[in-house]
């Protein structure tokens, strides 16, 4: 790999420039797939972006260039309120999966030193990703609903005493569900990182007198940092694009990016959806060339 | 590590953390079990029954509660899964393969191919849809939203593949081809044998991701659902505990291809020790 593209999220030039320096056979092998990537990944998207200029009536597209549904989205609060909850969403739950996911990450990494042990803790984390990501989402409503499992759960513990009705069909379902879906992502990253640290440099940081604290400090968390980029970046693509969970935990309050595509593709709305979904692309190219810049990832992995 | 209290600290934390993965699979599998007709997707659990399991598939005299409408969308996606397992096992192969010369543009090839598991599949679908609809294409389960599963599941086994190839030594190839043999002989008998568990591993991500795969599909296919699009079609409406029965009986489906998974798997490796001692002898 030897380009030095700094941004994952732009779409490069599918036909590869041809030499004559190198086996021609390595390009006959990669022709399928980089025109399978081409036709059917580059050029929707593209596509997206062309029809993002298109004039929109009621119940069609024309090709007419005009730049009105660009305007319709930034004159709209609606829309631009869905812009604002994606953001803060995802930043929420970026949080959440960081937090929760480190304190495992660290134990599976670092704490456990037993092989064995660690690849089992690894795969009883990854083992729910098996089951159906709808159901995933669905299970969480006898969860959280008002007579669900976790009200109950805290009635009996004597904790309340009316159940608590904000858990379901709010923001707060979606992030609960949301952190739970994709936390995964973050600490296996994160533990990959840690269990390559030489324990003998953490050896050494304790025999000169360094407390557990500064050892986090200066070395555990730096060394760790690709592996939290990696996962943040894994994390942020996936709850950028996310609609399903929001439509079947919030009860259509929380209204993503995601969901507005699909309500506009509903209602045949074809331009204001491609304009969702260019800002949605370039939300997600910013977030992640922002996450590629706290560390070179090229030369720490 | 040091610290007397952070080890079991955070070893009660992963614990809790196991606990919060597992909580809302475990309890919807217990509510699959509610009685029916009449008990609805919430505790308590009025009496167990195997009833919403025996709803799924027909068994039980009608009711107000309407079967869940699988049935076609569990064949269109098995078949949709095969064909995209197929397809992007042969790409993701044979790209890997060329990636073990060095060529130039191999790093924008490598991109190209790793945006296909990044782009968020909203976008993918939505991208779809609007060139067939400008090229006048029908959109069909079959069509569209098969080459869009392609273009998610092909750089899964592509990275397989990769990782399998870098631990390939390309040796025990070269003395067959300079022994003689055919390059497509040397590919069945030598080359294919040694990266059998990437091709297995690589099928079957290809295999679950198709069968599970929604955000694309959502878009990409027509009027004929796949079965993620029938499920999500049961959200919008009051859910009963028979799509909780369906995520238990979908999760055993998925547990058992990964069982043949393993069998498989375990055979490759038991005929590669064979191998292995033959040669000794």
């Amino acid at each position: 790999m030897t380009s030095a593209a700094t941004t994952v999220m732009t779409a490069p030039d599918p036909t590869a420039p041809a030499a004559a320096r190198s086996p021609r056979t390595a390009y006959w092998l990669v022709a399928p797939g980089v025109i399978w990537m081409g036709l059917f990944l580059v050029l929707p998207i593209l596509m997206m972006i062309y029809v993002s200029f298109w004039t929109q009536t009621t119940f069609k597209i024309e090709p007419i260039l005009t730049t009105k549904s660009w305007a319709t989205f930034f004159a709209s609060d609606t829309y631009l309120s869905s812009l604002w909850t994606t953001v803060r969403i995802w930043l929420i739950v970026l949080a959440l999966t960081l937090l929760v996911g480190y304190p495992t990450a660290l134990f599976v990494g670092l704490f456990v030193r037993n092989k064995t042990l660690s690849t089992v803790l690894l795969v009883l984390c990854v083992i729910p990703f098996w089951t159906s990501f709808l159901i995933r989402v669905l299970a969480w409503r006898p969860m959280l609903g008002k007579e669900g499992a976790i009200n109950i759960v805290l009635q009996a513990l004597g904790l309340i005493d009316q159940p608590i009705e904000a858990l379901l069909f709010t923001e707060l379902s979606v992030i609960i569900g949301m952190t739970q879906i994709y936390v995964v992502f973050m600490v296996g990253p994160i533990a990959f990182m840690l269990g390559r640290i030489d324990p003998n440099i953490i050896e050494a940081a304790r025999d000169l007198g360094a407390g557990f604290g500064r050892i986090f400090r200066t070395i555990i968390l730096p060394l760790s940092m690709p592996g939290v980029v990696v996962g943040a970046i894994f994390v942020s693509v996936m709850v950028l694009g996310e609609f399903a969970t929001s439509a079947a935990l919030s009860g259509r309050k929380v209204n993503l990016l995601g969901n507005l595509i699909v309500t506009q593709v509903g209602s045949l709305k074809w331009a204001f959806a491609a304009v969702v979904g260019v800002i949605l692309t370039v939300l997600m190219g910013l977030v992640v060339a922002g996450l590629l810049r706290i560390v070179n990832l090229r030369r720490e992995l | 590590m040091h610290s007397t209290i952070l080890r079991p600290a955070l070893a009660v934390y992963t614990a809790v953390f196991v606990l919060f993965l597992y909580a809302p699979f475990v309890v919807l599998a217990i509510l699959s079990f509610q009685a029916g007709p009449e008990g609805g997707p919430q505790f308590p659990i009025t009496e167990w029954s195997t009833y919403w399991y025996r709803h799924i598939f027909g068994l039980t005299p009608p009711s107000r509660v309407a079967p869940l409408p699988i049935g076609e969308g569990l064949v269109r996606s098995l078949t949709l899964a095969f064909m995209t397992m197929v397809v992007s096992t042969l790409l993701g192969v044979i790209t890997a393969q060329a990636f073990r010369s060095r060529f130039k543009g191999s790093g924008v090839v490598f991109y190209l191919v790793v945006l296909g598991m990044m782009v968020p599949g909203v976008l993918v679908g939505l991208g779809t849809a609007l060139v067939a609809n400008t090229l006048g294409i029908d959109r069909h389960w079959w069509g569209t939203a098969f080459v869009v599963h392609v273009v998610y599941t092909f750089p899964f086994a592509f990275l397989v593949m990769l990782a399998i190839f870098n631990r390939f030594d390309s040796s025990v190839e070269e003395a067959a081809w300079s022994l003689g043999v055919s390059p497509a002989r040397t590919f069945r008998k030598v080359t294919f044998p040694l990266i059998f568990p990437g091709v297995l591993s690589a099928m079957l991500f290809a295999f679950t991701l198709s069968y599970d795969e929604f955000s694309r599909t959502l878009f990409a296919s027509g009027r004929d659902l796949t079965l993620p699009l029938a499920i999500y079609g049961t959200f919008s409406v009051e859910i009963h505990p028979n799509i909780f029965a369906f995520g238990v009986l979908t999760t055993l489906f998925s547990f058992s291809l990964l069982a043949v998974y393993a069998v498989l798997m375990g055979l490759a490796v038991r005929r590669a020790r064979r191998v292995a001692v033959q040669e000794d002898v």
